[in-house]
């Protein structure tokens, strides 16, 4: 009986799981085949709702939505990897004041995303906002742009507000693997006559790829998951003319409505998230091995 | 002691029979600006003597329906549900399911008219109370106008005459909300009552007459040329900056609803503005205003504390209650005869329009193309972007909808 005692002890985690992971999650792929407006009995109409969404009425919004989230993925991780690397490498040459320019750089972390988001629209916009005006002032006029207003820069406009909020999360953790790279070994390359950019691209960076690796498949999972900015920004519809439309608000308006005169349509909602579920899982277990795998290395 | 506690005991006794008697009911919506309406209510009715407490719940409007849908399905919905109108998908899924208590013979409609309770009635039976009828149109800048000698237009090519007037002095026509969907949507459809008409509407609506009709397709055309008036950058602005170019006097002219004067008001209490129905292209059509009944306060058919609630439903149907709603929250009430604020000129205008000139057919809320799913809503909502940005012709948008509502509107299936 002792010998099975640690499934007490596994007990509570597994009823916080089973509770809001779990049973959500089954509710919801359940839900995925059914025609449901949110009241009512639920309508069983099988494999409906994945034809409606992959080749169907959907199919357009559907992938138009995903497509964004692609590119949002690809963007977000180059304007967080590249200079999160490069300011941690700075950081790490413990210049003066560096202390002061780590909490600079972690500040907008500490941010809300409603109210990055709130910020940047007043910054933003198109008459008044403090980038159109500074572009004017020195003289780059063509660079007053309607950011948020033109489907060719409101995604991009989106995905760099997300970057600079979360660049200073990237600094500290790559800050961190770079202070953990063996010093002696960082010496005796000194002393051999290596250069500092040797330094860092043959010793420390091969030291930083599994980190690189692990936070990039956050960054997939936190895209593809991502609502909250594009909502803030650009609203339900990801406006404009649905140029800046992902994965998330396309649920939310099917499973929520939005402001607009449709019925609400839970079931279809539930299969855009099962969806949603499906392209994040791979990568999922993929970081739950590396992320193994680096303990078993110690690293 | 003991005398002490048989004091506390004798003063329980007494009070505990008010307690009892005290009821709360439980009223959800959409309206922040509610909450006030709903502080005076209580007030009122405990001045009456009537022991009911009201506890008001305000959520998100892209939210609400959802969430109603959803706690009502839990069985822990509120005693009064704000519900939007009829024809209408959202509030038809809650008159389906049984969740609607019809309300003639037990709340007092006598101030209504036939209007306001047609949108929220269906075979006879009325579904809620109605609380505010809405007005959409141009709201406009009286001492811009005034400086430039400008009158209110009588057809199209004169408001673009005084658009162009506008723009060759500095000034900034219409100020629109390129980046809020819905207020495109809202635009389309103001225009749409009076150019090509609520006659056409009325063709349209029975199947006799299209979308793609060369009627419609040149009010869009007409409506795409008329952005060159807009400020710059249009497509980048939220109605939170409408309202402040507007009531900072920025931009002589908007397309918006009368409810926006209560932050105009807050903003720039000087301000002096007007209103106009969008002006027909042919002087032979008539000018209409598109009007609808913005919402009702319906009784949750399974609530526990009916009694209560419908006490405060009567109440909301009443001419007090009428005043108290259009003084506090600077709107039109449902209620007839109630005599608008006179510190409100704009309501007092407005109210006049919307029971002289209203459209008898329209397009948008509360037209039978509301209740399917694409609306008219639903499609002018994204593509009156597309066609402001250039990436789509009014043709093809016309096409879009045509084709959209043909999938489940009745008479475009003949």
């Amino acid at each position: 009986m002792r010998k099975y005692s640690f499934l007490w002890m596994l007990l509570p985690a597994f009823i916080l799981y089973s509770v809001f992971i779990a049973y959500p999650f089954f509710s919801s792929l359940g839900l995925s085949f059914y025609d449901w407006p949110g009241i009512g009995p639920k309508k069983f109409i099988g494999l409906a709702n994945y034809k409606n969404i992959l080749s169907g009425f959907m199919s357009s919004e559907f992938y138009n939505a995903l497509w964004h989230n692609v590119v949002f993925f690809i963007w977000s991780l180059i304007l967080s990897v590249v200079p999160g690397l490069f300011f941690a490498f700075l950081l790490a040459a413990n210049m003066k004041g560096t202390g002061w320019l780590k909490v600079v750089f972690f500040f907008p972390n500490t941010l809300a995303i409603v109210v990055v988001g709130f910020l940047w629209g007043l910054l933003l916009n198109p008459q008044w906002g403090l980038i159109n005006q500074l572009f004017r002032v020195v003289g780059l006029d063509f660079l007053a742009k309607p950011w948020l207003g033109d489907t060719k820069t409101a995604l991009p406009t989106i995905i760099f507000v997300t970057a600079w909020r979360g660049l200073g999360f990237y600094i500290l953790i790559y800050l961190a693997a770079i202070l953990g790279v063996d010093r002696e070994m960082i010496e005796a390359a000194r002393i051999d006559g290596a250069s500092e950019l040797q330094i860092a691209s043959r010793i420390i960076l091969p030291h930083l790829y599994s980190i690189i690796a692990t936070t990039s498949m956050l960054k997939f999972i936190w895209t593809f998951n991502i609502f909250d900015i594009v909502y803030a920004m650009e609203g339900t519809q990801g406006g404009p003319a649905g140029s800046t439309d992902v994965l998330g608000t396309l649920f939310y308006r099917i499973a929520f409505g939005g402001l607009g005169a449709s019925q609400v349509g839970m079931g279809l909602g539930a299969t855009v998230v099962t969806l949603i579920f499906l392209i994040v899982l791979p990568v999922s277990i993929f970081y739950v091995f590396i992320v193994e795998k680096r303990v078993e290395k110690g690293e | 002691m003991a005398k002490k506690l048989s004091i506390v005991l004798l003063l329980i006794a007494m009070l505990s029979p008010m307690y009892a008697q005290q009821k709360t009911v439980s009223i959800w919506g959409w309206r922040a600006q509610d909450v006030d309406v709903w502080k005076g209510v209580e007030a009122a009715l405990k001045a009456k003597g009537e022991q009911i407490s009201i506890r008001y719940e305000v959520f998100p409007p892209t939210e609400y329906d959802s969430k109603l849908l959803v706690s009502l399905q839990g069985g822990v919905g509120p005693d009064i549900m704000y519900t939007r109108r009829l024809p209408g998908a959202r509030t038809q899924a809650l008159l389906d399911n049984g969740y609607l208590t019809a309300i003639n013979g037990l709340v007092d409609l006598s101030n209504f008219d036939d209007v306001s309770l047609s949108f929220i009635s269906t075979d006879n039976k009325v579904w809620g109370v109605p609380f505010a009828n809405q007005i959409i149109g141009i709201f406009y800048n009286k001492a811009i106008f005034d400086k430039y000698k400008l009158k209110e237009p009588q057809t199209w090519d004169e408001m673009v005459q005084i658009a162009e007037t506008l723009k060759k002095n500095g000034v900034t026509p219409f100020f629109v909300t390129g980046k809020e969907a819905w207020i495109l949507a809202m635009q389309n459809a103001m225009v749409g009552v009076s150019y090509p008409g609520d006659e056409w509407i009325g063709k349209l609506t029975v199947g006799k007459a299209k979308f793609t009709d060369p009627e419609y397709v040149n009010m869009l055309k007409d409506l795409n040329a008329l952005k060159k008036y807009y400020q710059k950058d249009f497509m980048a602005n939220t109605s939170a900056e409408q309202d402040v170019a507007f009531a900072m006097e920025q931009a002589a002219m908007v397309f918006y609803g009368v409810w926006g004067n209560t932050n105009w008001l807050k903003m720039n209490p000087d301000l002096k503005f007007d209103y106009f129905p969008i002006p027909p292209k042919d002087k032979n059509v008539p000018a209409r205003a598109y009007t609808y009944m913005d919402g009702a306060y319906g009784l949750n058919n399974t609530s526990k504390n009916k009694e209560a609630a419908l006490k405060v439903l009567n109440y909301t149907g009443t001419k007090t209650y009428g005043e108290l709603f259009s003084s506090t929250t600077g709107e039109i009430t449902a209620i007839k005869g109630v005599t608008m604020p006179a510190s409100k000129p704009i309501l007092v205008k407005c109210y006049e329009k919307m029971t002289t000139i209203a459209a008898k057919n329209r397009y948008w809320v509360g037209s039978p193309f509301d209740a399917g799913t694409p609306s008219v809503y639903n499609i002018l909502e994204k593509d009156m972007q597309s066609m402001y940005l250039d990436q789509m012709t009014p043709e093809a948008l016309a096409k879009r909808l045509q084709d959209g509502i043909s999938t489940w509107y009745p008479a475009f299936k003949k």
